[in-house]
């Protein structure tokens, strides 16, 4: 699977894969949205739930007033997909656990 | 156009990234992603407040300066650019400066406790007076003594020649005004049960010291100062209420937490749940393990919610409502409940949505009764 597939998911703002210093891989996203911040904040979000939680592999849903904010460590890198909030989350979850 | 949005964005990302850098730690590779990014962008101001304090951090206060200053005049609106110009002259010893950049700070954010905390630091009776003139506005009506100017020590109306006073003026201030300033909470604190009242106490213990300042009353409040003549009684009368005040705090009744709570914990997968602050303190544990190790999660989640709702407000996309953060052997749920921070742990094949659905029905009764 590859990250063009997430943005084909209704609702799908962005999706991209991001190194761990937060340099994007690969990305796609709607016009508002800038796949270069996202891969940062990606990358420093995934970051700080590993120092913080002691674990290798981090993963995270982040549900903010508008968006969900999805963050996956994989072996490529961090994947990142955000969504509007009224996606199917549900869905995105699987497509990644399959893309991770 | 496309060009130009471009270098933005690159000009944005190194920034940012550097910023990640900063914060894990990595002051060099910040200083060198920063130094170069602004060879091409030198214009990019932002990115210049990050490199000084990139500076500060690694102790070249001097570079610090220098590079703050160099646009100073573009970001003299910017909290992070004062507070930073006021750490590194308060770390050269120049406490005049430095007061003068945390004021400055606080006139743009006045909620800036890392500036709170340094002017409190440079200038003892900071906390007290401002806390003064924040409750009781009328306290600066009150005194007809003649120096309007040295009133409070003050957030907002700094000039320089103030700036030099509270040194070598400042006991003379504890000698006229702030009596005036204590002598009216201690009056009217027993009769008005407001929380902030505890903290105006705070200064009495000076007037304590200070028995003369009994006299100087008549001078504030006539009527008051006769009807409690004896000013030493008033202030014992205070330190014998107080406690009186912490046992009304302490019966907020946290039980009442124990029910909605105990429904979420009632879920098999639930392993525990627990309330904390959104600065990471402990407010409550149910069974979410051992006290210590739920209190290093605590912090871990407040840093991780912290972390998002930054990131979240260089986006512009609103900060944090509730997260699920997965680990190999549990999942954790959670919900931003006014200024607490909802956890619960669950085991891996917990469904969140079902925990959400509960945890949103309680939510409500958790934020009333928390306040």
């Amino acid at each position: 699977m590859k990250i063009g597939e997430f943005t084909k998911i209704q609702k799908v703002l962005g999706a991209g894969l991001v190194s761990e210093d937060g340099f994007i891989i690969e990305g796609q996203a709607t016009f508002e949205y800038d796949t270069d911040k996202l891969g940062a904040i990606a990358a420093r979000v995934v970051n700080r739930i590993k120092n913080s939680l002691e674990i290798t592999k981090a993963s995270a849903i982040i549900y903010t007033k508008d968006n969900v904010l999805f963050l996956r460590d994989s072996a490529d890198g961090i994947v990142f997909v955000i969504c509007q909030k009224d996606a199917n989350v549900g869905l995105v979850k699987i497509r990644l656990d399959k893309f991770a | 156009m496309s060009d130009e949005l471009r270098v933005d964005s690159g000009a944005l990302i190194f920034a940012t990234l550097a910023d990640v850098y900063i914060s894990s730690g990595m002051i060099d590779e910040a200083i060198s992603i920063l130094k170069d990014g602004l060879a091409r962008n030198p214009d990019y101001y932002l990115a210049k407040i990050i490199l000084g304090r990139a500076y500060f951090l690694k102790d070249e206060v001097d570079k610090a300066i220098e590079t703050i200053e160099s646009v100073y005049d573009e970001v003299k609106e910017s909290e992070i650019a004062n507070l930073y110009l006021g750490h590194c002259y308060r770390k050269l010893g120049d406490n005049e400066k430095a007061r003068k950049y945390y004021e400055t700070t606080l006139k743009i954010n006045s909620e800036n406790m890392e500036a709170l905390k340094e002017l409190e630091g440079l200038i003892p009776d900071f906390t007290p007076t401002q806390k003064v003139a924040k409750a009781e506005p009328s306290v600066v009506e009150e005194p007809p003594v003649e120096k309007p100017v040295d009133e409070t020590i003050p957030l907002v109306e700094v000039d320089k020649d103030e700036v030099e006073e509270p040194e070598a003026v400042e006991p003379e201030v504890m000698v006229e005004e702030p009596h005036a300033v204590d002598l009216e909470p201690v009056v009217e604190e027993p009769k008005v049960e407001e929380p902030e009242l505890q903290e105006l106490t705070v200064a009495t213990p000076v007037s304590e010291e200070e028995p003369f300042g009994v006299e100087r009353a008549p001078d504030v409040t006539p009527t008051a100062i006769e009807g409690a003549k004896p000013q030493v009684v008033s202030i014992e009368s205070i330190v014998e209420e107080l406690p009186e005040k912490k046992v009304e705090i302490e019966a907020v009744p946290l039980e009442a937490l124990d029910k909605p709570v105990s429904r979420l914990l009632d879920l098999e997968t639930v392993k525990g749940v627990f309330i904390s602050t959104k600065d990471g303190l402990l407010i409550k544990n149910y069974g979410g393990g051992r006290e210590r190790d739920v209190e290093a999660i605590c912090a871990s989640v407040a840093a991780i919610c912290m972390d998002v709702d930054e990131s979240f407000r260089l986006l512009k996309r609103g900060g944090l409502e509730r997260c699920i953060i997965e680990k190999a052997d549990e999942t954790l749920c959670v919900m931003a409940v006014g200024d607490s921070l909802l956890t619960v742990i669950t085991k891996v094949e917990a469904k969140p949505g079902l925990i959400f659905v509960y945890a949103r029905k309680i939510i409500e009764e958790i934020e009333e009764i928390l306040g």
